[in-house]
Parts: C-alpha cells; structure tokens; sequence
C-alpha cells in the first residue's frame, strides 16, 4: 500500500529469481527452448521489415515454424510440470510423444509451405 | 433455231470475257484508271487539250462528258464505273443525269478520287461540293484573288488578278523530287481552309499581299479572306484514303497558262514556261495515287530464336517484329524506305514503344522484352505522314504471368525463412535428446 518504491521492485524482482531457481531443470530446459524459437521468430519480422514481403509464403512458413514449435514446446512443459493439478493423471512420456508427433506434422507442414 | 444459237454463243462469250472487263482499281493497283471529267461546255476539251493528253500518256481511261448530260451515272447496279471525277464544271447548277451533291460524295466516301476546279462563276453546287470536303470559297461571287505584290506581269497595266505564285507546300511526296522552279499562274476565286479540320492541306498558298475582292468596284469594307489564310490549291486526304484536289482556278489546268511564259512582279528573272504544267502533272499523280500509296502486309511476331507465331506470350520474354511496307509506284510496288516507323505494344497505353529498323528492301524489324506486366496487348503500327496514306495496323496478343513452376527455384531473398525452418528441425532434434537424458 502506498508508495511503490525501487525497494519494492527489487524485492519482486529478487522473490521471482528464487522462486524461479527452485523449478526442476526439465522445465527450465523447456523454457531455453521457447526462448530460442522465440528470438528466432522475432529476427526473421525483423529482416522482413527491412527486405519487404517478397516471397511472404517463405516468411510464413519460416515464422510459422518458429512460433509452432514454441507454442508446442509451451504446451509440453504445462502437460510435464508436477505442480499443475489438471494433467497430474498424466504421464510424462505420454506428453513427449505427444510432442513429438505434432512437431512431425508441423515440420511436414513447414517444409510443403516453404516453396 | 439459228438466232437462238447465236443468243447462246454471245451470253456464254459474255460470261468468259467478264473476268478480263474487271481490271480496274484493286488493292493490288491502287492507281486509278477510268476517270470521268465533266465540262460546261465542250471547248474545254480542246482548251485544256496537253492535261488530258498528259493523263492519257500515263495510262488513264478519259470519258468526257457534258455536266447536264441527261444520262450521267458514277455507279450501276451497285458497281462505280469509275475510279476518278474531274469536274470541270464550275457553273453548273445541278448536275444531268443521277448525278448530285449526294452522289458527289458518296463516291469521294467509298475511296474514290476527285479534283474539283472553280472560278468566278462557280455555282452554289460546285461551292457546297467544296464545302462538304473542308474547303470553304468566297461567298462573294464576284471577287477574284487579286494581289498587288506577287501578280504576273503581262503587256498592260492589269488588274493583278493574274498571279503568279510559288508559296508551294514542302513535300517531295505531293509535288515531286524535282523543285518546281517557275511560279504557277492563277486566276480565280480564294478559297481558305475549314479552321476544324485537320486532314486538309494548303499545296499553293496566296502571298500575304494578296486578298479576295471584286476588282472592278472600289472596297467599301475590308475584305473577310485576305493573306496566307488564301488557299490557291489544296487537297485533302481523307481517313479512307481517298484523295481531293480543289482550286479556285480552271484556267491553271489550261493550255494558255500551261504554254505561256511568267514573270513575277518585282523580280527581274523572266521564266519561258510556266510552272503550271510541272505542278499540275505531279500533283494530279499524287491525286490519282499514282506517289504516296504505302501497303503493309506481313505484320509478324514470334519468340526470339524460334520462327511460328505464337499464341500467348510470357511476362519477360524476348520477342522479334516484323512488318512490311511498300510503295506504289504507279506500276509495281517499290519497298518503302522510311527511319521513323513505330511500333507499340499497347494495353491502355504504350509500354514499349520502339522505332522499327528497316533493312532498305521494304522489311521493318526490332526485338524486345515483354514487360512485367500481364493482360492482353496488341502490337500497334500507326504511321500518319504528310501525303502518304495513313497505316493503322494492330495485332492482338495475350500475355500471361509465370506458372507457379517457372520461378527461380531457391529464392535468395528468403534464405533465412530456409535458414530458421532447418535450424528449428535442428533445435527440436537436440531438444528432445536433452530433455530425455538430462540428469
């Protein structure tokens, strides 16, 4: 209550850090990975608003396979993660195979697009 | 039994000789051959006597009739007897015969041709001839050209209604290589040309000292036609080809004019001959299509490097031209020889629009790239020069964009859209080796 001071921030910030040094690995892999697909889809906007739109099925298919296997590897890591309630019936290979499979068909997609 | 034979034997000569009665005027001879001249009166014939004899030499057929000949006709049964009309007849006040205004002017706008001469009895009926092919005479039927600068200059002190002029158009096409060194005679009425209309041309111009009035009687007002605006001799060519020679003078075609000798007013240099019959004869070759008679046939197209027509073309081929161009020269057809011909290919608006390089036997050629652009096109040759009949050529043509396998096949603009796909096949591969053996 009162004044939000650069105390206060640093605290969230510091309380965020420990908290989030406290998850397994497993997850904190997934979490690079997204990251990784992320900053890839974020350089290829960019190149395509310096160069233009010119082949734009190209630029789809290279975004689409960016955002695809992050939003795949996002769903992964909610279905693996042991604090979440809804999936804990779940088992953790049957996940991955999941994963695998629709990253397949993704890629398949991907390449037929690519032109 | 014997007069029926003899009916038989002449309607079946009759129907083998009719293909040799229809050499006349066709596309493959453009000159004219049968011309039909109408007089007011029959001296004319003997007055006028070396243009005729001149025109007979090169090769016309004359028929020589009274204007008011009862049994006058330009057509029978649907079919022209004649390629040609002299008229001669300045005063007539309606033409023998099935022959009027009307006629007059059909015959003008099936491609035929005409030369019309006046003078100071020309008739409403010769004046509204004139009128209608974008001439207009004096309306004053007593004035003459006269001109106190440029007249002839004759024994007595005159009334310089005779002229002697020698503004002439410049074109080799109309009046020949040959300049025409000695000024021409006129006398007659002025005519000036129709401000609206844009196919007719001044041949022999008035000085700008001359003016239209009545000589005898004294200028109350100042004259309406005065200067260069006066047309001595012009001629028009219509949009079909046909072509018209009109003068205020009759007596410029007459063998007085044509013998006599002329000395411009102010100029000490005495001519023998006039220039009459030089202007006259190179004119009427102009008028009877005998110079200036182009033909263009084989307008052709085809892929650089490959000799059939195609049927549709592709955005950014290379294609070859070609058309070629001939000119009549009253007996054969000459290649024509010209450094401005162009060609456009056109949809809406020209997008490649290249001069044609000819090779001197008559074949105009150039190649180009067919733009970036689709639709269908067409290739357009429209040539319209002073004396020479207008070209208007056109050739329809489709052109389509490429078939989605005539791209490059690697883009370089989109390596790295090539670059990312492969390296997040790549990244999921070694994920999944991580993710599952991570300690």
């Amino acid at each position: 209550m009162g004044r939000a001071t650069s105390k206060d921030a640093q605290a969230l910030i510091h309380s965020l850090r420990s908290a989030y040094a406290a998850t397994p690995s497993s997850l904190k892999i997934i979490d690079l990975y997204v990251g990784f697909a992320v900053f890839s889809a974020i350089i290829q906007v960019v190149y395509m608003a310096i160069v233009g739109s010119f082949p734009f099925n190209s630029f789809l298919s290279g975004v689409l396979s960016c955002i695809g296997t992050a939003v795949l590897a996002v769903c992964l890591r909610i279905q693996v993660n042991k604090e979440n309630k809804e999936f804990k019936d779940l088992p953790s290979e049957h996940a991955f195979a999941d994963f695998v499979l629709c990253n397949l068909v993704l890629h398949l997609v991907i390449m037929n697009f690519l032109g | 039994m014997a007069r029926s034979n003899f009916s038989v034997l002449t309607i079946l000569s009759v129907i083998l000789l009719l293909p040799v009665f229809s050499l006349s005027f066709s596309p493959d001879s453009p000159s004219d051959r049968r011309l039909l001249v109408l007089f007011d009166y029959l001296s004319l014939k003997s007055s006028h006597s070396i243009f005729f004899n001149s025109l007979k030499s090169r090769g016309f057929d004359l028929d020589f009739k009274l204007a008011d000949d009862p049994k006058l006709a330009l057509q029978r049964y649907g079919q022209y007897l004649y390629d040609g009309l002299i008229l001669f007849s300045p005063s007539i006040e309606r033409f023998g015969g099935a022959l009027d205004l009307a006629a007059v002017l059909d015959f003008v706008d099936s491609g035929h041709d005409l030369i019309i001469a006046a003078d100071s009895s020309a008739s409403d009926l010769i004046k509204s001839v004139a009128t209608e092919c974008g001439v207009d005479f004096d309306e004053d039927p007593s004035a003459l050209v006269i001109d106190h600068r440029s007249y002839a200059v004759v024994g007595t002190e005159g009334d310089h209604t005779l002229i002697a002029a020698d503004d002439f158009i410049e074109s080799d096409v109309l009046l020949g290589e040959n300049k025409i060194e000695a000024p021409v005679l006129f006398k007659g009425i002025a005519h000036s040309l129709n401000a609206a209309n844009n196919l007719v041309l001044k041949v022999l111009s008035a000085s700008p000292a001359a003016y239209s009035a009545n000589p005898s009687s004294k200028l109350s007002s100042p004259p309406s036609l005065t200067g260069s605006s006066i047309s001595l001799v012009s001629v028009v060519q219509a949009r079909n080809n046909a072509r018209i020679m009109i003068t205020g003078s009759l007596d410029l075609f007459s063998n007085r004019f044509f013998r006599s000798s002329v000395q411009k007013a102010g100029s000490p240099k005495k001519y023998d001959k006039s220039g009459n019959e030089q202007f006259v004869a190179e004119l009427s070759k102009w008028v009877f299509h005998e110079r200036g008679h182009l033909k263009a046939v084989n307008l052709r197209h085809n892929k650089a490097g490959e000799t059939n027509e195609p049927a549709m073309y592709r955005i950014k081929d290379d294609l070859d031209f070609s058309v070629e161009i001939y000119e009549w020269s009253g007996k054969s057809w000459e290649p024509y020889v010209a450094n401005d011909v162009q060609v456009q290919f056109y949809m809406m608006s020209p997008y490649v629009l290249k001069t044609l390089s000819n090779d001197k036997k008559g074949l105009y050629h150039t190649s180009f790239k067919v733009p970036d652009v689709y639709g269908v096109f067409q290739f357009k040759v429209e040539y319209n020069r002073l004396g020479y009949t207008s070209l208007l050529l056109s050739k329809q043509i489709p052109v389509r964009p490429f078939k989605h396998n005539e791209y490059e096949r690697f883009i370089t603009a989109a390596f790295p859209y090539y670059g990312a796909s492969f390296t997040m096949m790549a990244g999921f591969f070694i994920f999944s080796f991580v993710y599952l053996y991570h300690k």
